[in-house]
């Protein structure tokens, strides 16, 4: 990633080489907007950068696998932050890549004829998808308008999905049903099964002369999937060529193993011959009413459940659904299944515990139908899509967050896949579980579902209110943009490290900040909080940016009022803060924190401060003794004047005594 | 203690008649004083005692002097010169012994109020400078 450099009028660099041309808007990618971009080394001007959303990051894993080219793709080239707009101090996220080579396959008429269909879209997408198979990335964007074909003949090239989560403006008519139904953004990366599934759903979109299922909204495409088969639903009474209809039936299997592998695909007649006999889902004698439809097969079941988890949890305590499976679906095993995980709910815990009555309903559709996503109260996700879809919650859904919130906490991925481990692994699930709950379970400031989000989002932007219309990924990034903050907030009420930098820092520094993340904690006290807070900053500023920061120091200095309290002798504390003031001035953290923390002149500090107390005790003593005294004073005068006098009187005798003895 | 000096008294009456009768009428005073002063170790009637007795050398070596008599004793007694030095000195030693404490208080009270005086100072100029209690109390 690239500090932004200087833009020129109109043009912003990513990476100092990709000139981003704001000005020339190219046709949205996947709902993001996309600008023409040309390469200043070489002069190439067939690039595009797309726009990326905040609450939707870019996928760190695949920009990386794809540093190397693939032919037939749109790989990435770069990613970069630069200005929003010319001429704006608002900087946005780009990634680079490849412009289109044609217009999409809209664009073109259809029916596709069988030899092209497999010529130019199925050998060349399915040589990408075994190379990307091999890096061990996924596409997760094969959509009729994200393929391109630069002439009729020629290959097909596959678009960009890389600026956003996996899946984010992919319609549901193009996912499986078990991804189309979860969160937009907490579909994960899924397999390249799942790419082989909408290469499908392309083949059969291209073969046909009509969009299937287009009167159907997203719900009702993901039920009617499940009801009749992919296969079933979407090809309904039309025909395909009779290769292509033996390959899309494998490819639309709703078992992602009954797919047929990408390496498969590039021999489609051995893949033709190597049909999967998927047995469509077994009907009931009669359907159980749920979540206002009729259900007539377990697949259905499980997704109403999933869609409406109160009235699963009645239906399943009461008994409907083990009765409905047992005698209307004939499954006496699974029913037999369901009936003990009921009981052990009953046995288990309190009627009102109502986490175990979502638990129930969680396993309750692991169980009867292994293919479904996890399903937590109405949220459904994949379990390697936790992190996305906890970023775009957290700026969308407080609802969702919360309740991914709480999927984190019970380490319900581990207990779901508990449920279904032949269809996962589930120990590295579990592991992923007890290590995103143990991150959640960090307190403190820097702690927390926050910091949960940046630590699963690599390329999550700082939320944080003080960024302004920065876009910090990295932290070098994050001290140019409080220096810039430094110049607008109120330095006297405004921290410079609130919350959600605090737990932006947390996860952006492999917890080699912990300690210090902790002093910022609520409750600790307000120097010790300051102290933190320089010495956070300070290790910043000297690991990634030697240059001064005149604006944050004295932002600092302005909040180090608790810091210089703590020091007791006056002078000293005067002279500290003249001295802060000028070391703020310079712009570098390290000599502030040096001067508000040294150890040596602190203690001789406390060691004098301490002398001062005795010292202030002793006169405050000998005060109250002097007040107290006046008794004790009338006593002794009295009896020295006593003495005085007996004294006098006997000096008197002996001088008498003398004068009459010697005279 | 009383037993031996009423001994030593009696001895004296009975060794020493006309030494008592100059002694008893000069040392009126202090035999007085004795008697009202109810301190212990009666410090005005030692101090009356005292100054009493240095102006009763003067007639007891004249008593000697002249014969140690009864007579001598009264003629002594009857000089009225005699008589008021002994008595003046005991009141003399009276008047010492009741305004030297009266005297002494007063020093020590001034001195008292300088010293608390010179603490509060050094007390408040602690606390600025150190950020300690400004009040100290009722001090």
């Amino acid at each position: 990633m690239a500090n932004p450099a200087p833009p020129r009028p109109g043009v912003a660099l990513i990476a100092d080489r990709y000139a981003v041309e704001m000005g020339r808007l190219l046709p949205p990618v996947g709902g993001l907007a996309a600008f023409a971009a040309t390469d200043q080394t070489t002069g190439r001007t067939d690039l595009m950068a797309i726009r990326v959303q905040r609450h939707l990051p870019p996928r760190p894993r695949t920009l990386q696998a794809l540093s190397t080219p693939i032919d037939g793709l749109l790989t990435p080239l770069a990613h970069g932050v630069t200005v929003a707009q010319s001429g704006s101090s608002e900087e946005a996220c780009y990634v680079i890549c490849l412009a289109p080579p044609g217009p999409n396959l809209l664009a073109r008429p259809r029916p596709w004829p069988e030899a092209e269909l497999l010529e130019c879209v199925l050998r060349p997408a399915a040589q990408v998808l075994e190379q990307l198979r091999a890096r061990g990335v996924t596409h997760r964007g094969i959509r009729i308008e994200n393929v391109f074909q630069s002439r009729p003949g020629q290959p097909v090239v596959l678009g960009s999905a890389w600026a956003a989560p996996p899946t984010v403006g992919q319609p549901a008519l193009f996912e499986p049903p078990y991804s189309a139904m979860c969160l937009l953004a907490g579909r994960g990366e899924g397999s390249i099964a799942d790419d082989v599934y909408s290469l499908g759903v392309l083949l059969l979109c291209l073969g046909l002369d009509q969009a299937p299922l287009a009167h159907l909204d997203d719900a009702a495409i993901v039920r009617r999937k499940l009801e009749v088969g992919s296969y079933a639903a979407l090809l309904g009474d039309q025909r395909l060529p009779p290769v292509i209809g033996d390959l899309v039936r494998g490819m639309l299997a709703e078992d992602p193993e009954h797919r047929p592998s990408p390496g498969l695909l590039l021999d489609p007649a051995s893949a033709r011959s190597r049909r999967v006999a998927a047995r469509p889902p077994r009907r009931a004698q009669r359907a159980i009413p749920m979540a206002g439809v009729e259900i007539w097969d377990a697949r259905s079941l499980a997704q109403a459940l999933a869609v409406e988890p109160e009235a699963g949890v009645h239906a399943l305590t009461s008994g409907a659904v083990i009765q409905w499976l047992r005698r209307s679906l004939g499954d006496a095993l699974l029913a037999a299944r369901l009936e003990d995980l009921v009981r052990h709910r009953a046995l288990d815990s309190l009627p009102s515990d109502t986490n175990g009555d979502a638990t129930l309903v969680m396993r309750a559709i692991a169980m009867i139908d292994p293919l479904a996503p996890l399903c937590w109260r109405g949220v459904l996700l994949w379990p390697d899509g936790i992190g996305t879809a906890l970023a775009a919650a957290q700026a969308t859904d407080a609802d969702v967050s919360l309740r991914l919130q709480e999927l984190i906490a019970l380490e319900l991925a581990g207990n779901w896949a508990a449920v279904r481990p032949e269809r996962c692994d589930f120990a590295v699930v579990r592991a992923e579980a007890r290590q995103h709950h143990a991150w959640l379970q960090l307190s403190g400031t820097g702690g927390g579902e926050a910091r949960l989000c940046y630590l699963l989002n690599p390329l999550l932007p700082c939320s944080s209110k003080l960024m302004g219309g920065h876009w910090v990924i990295r932290l070098p990034e994050l001290l140019l943009a409080l220096e810039e903050a430094a110049g607008r907030a109120d330095r006297k009420h405004v921290q410079p490290v609130d919350g959600n930098i605090a737990a932006f820092i947390a996860a952006r520094s492999e917890r080699r900040l912990d300690n210090e993340l902790m002093a910022l904690a609520g409750g600790a006290p307000d120097d010790e909080a300051c102290m933190a807070q320089i010495r956070i900053l300070a290790q910043l500023q000297s690991r990634h940016h030697k240059q001064a920061l005149p604006g944050l120091a004295a932002w600092l200095a302005e909040q180090a009022g608790p810091v210089l309290a703590t020091w007791r002798n006056r002078d000293s504390r005067a002279s500290i803060t003249e001295r802060l003031q000028v070391l703020a001035h310079a712009g570098f953290l390290a000599p502030m924190l040096a001067l508000v923390g040294d150890p040596v002149a602190r203690d001789t500090d406390a060691r004098e401060a301490q002398w001062a107390s005795a010292e202030l005790g002793r006169i405050d003593a000998e005060l109250g003794q002097i007040a107290a005294g006046a008794g004790s004073r009338a006593s002794l005068a009295s009896r020295l004047g006593q003495e005085i006098a007996a004294g006098v009187g006997l000096a008197m005798l002996a001088i008498v005594l003398a004068a009459v003895a010697f005279g | 203690m009383v037993w031996l000096q009423g001994l030593l008294c009696g001895a004296l009456v009975m060794l020493a008649p006309p030494t008592a009768l100059l002694m008893g009428v000069l040392l009126g005073p202090a035999i007085l004083a004795a008697l009202l002063d109810g301190q212990p170790g009666r410090p005005k009637a030692r101090s009356i005692a005292l100054f009493g007795m240095a102006a009763s050398v003067d007639p007891l070596r004249a008593l000697w002097v002249s014969g140690h008599t009864m007579p001598a004793a009264a003629a002594l007694l009857g000089n009225m010169h005699v008589l008021g030095t002994a008595w003046a000195a005991a009141a003399a030693g009276w008047l010492l012994v009741e305004a030297a404490p009266v005297a002494v208080r007063a020093t020590l009270e001034a001195i008292s109020i300088s010293r608390a005086a010179r603490l509060r100072v050094m007390r408040a100029k602690l606390a600025e400078e150190w950020q300690l209690d400004p009040v100290g109390g009722d001090l």
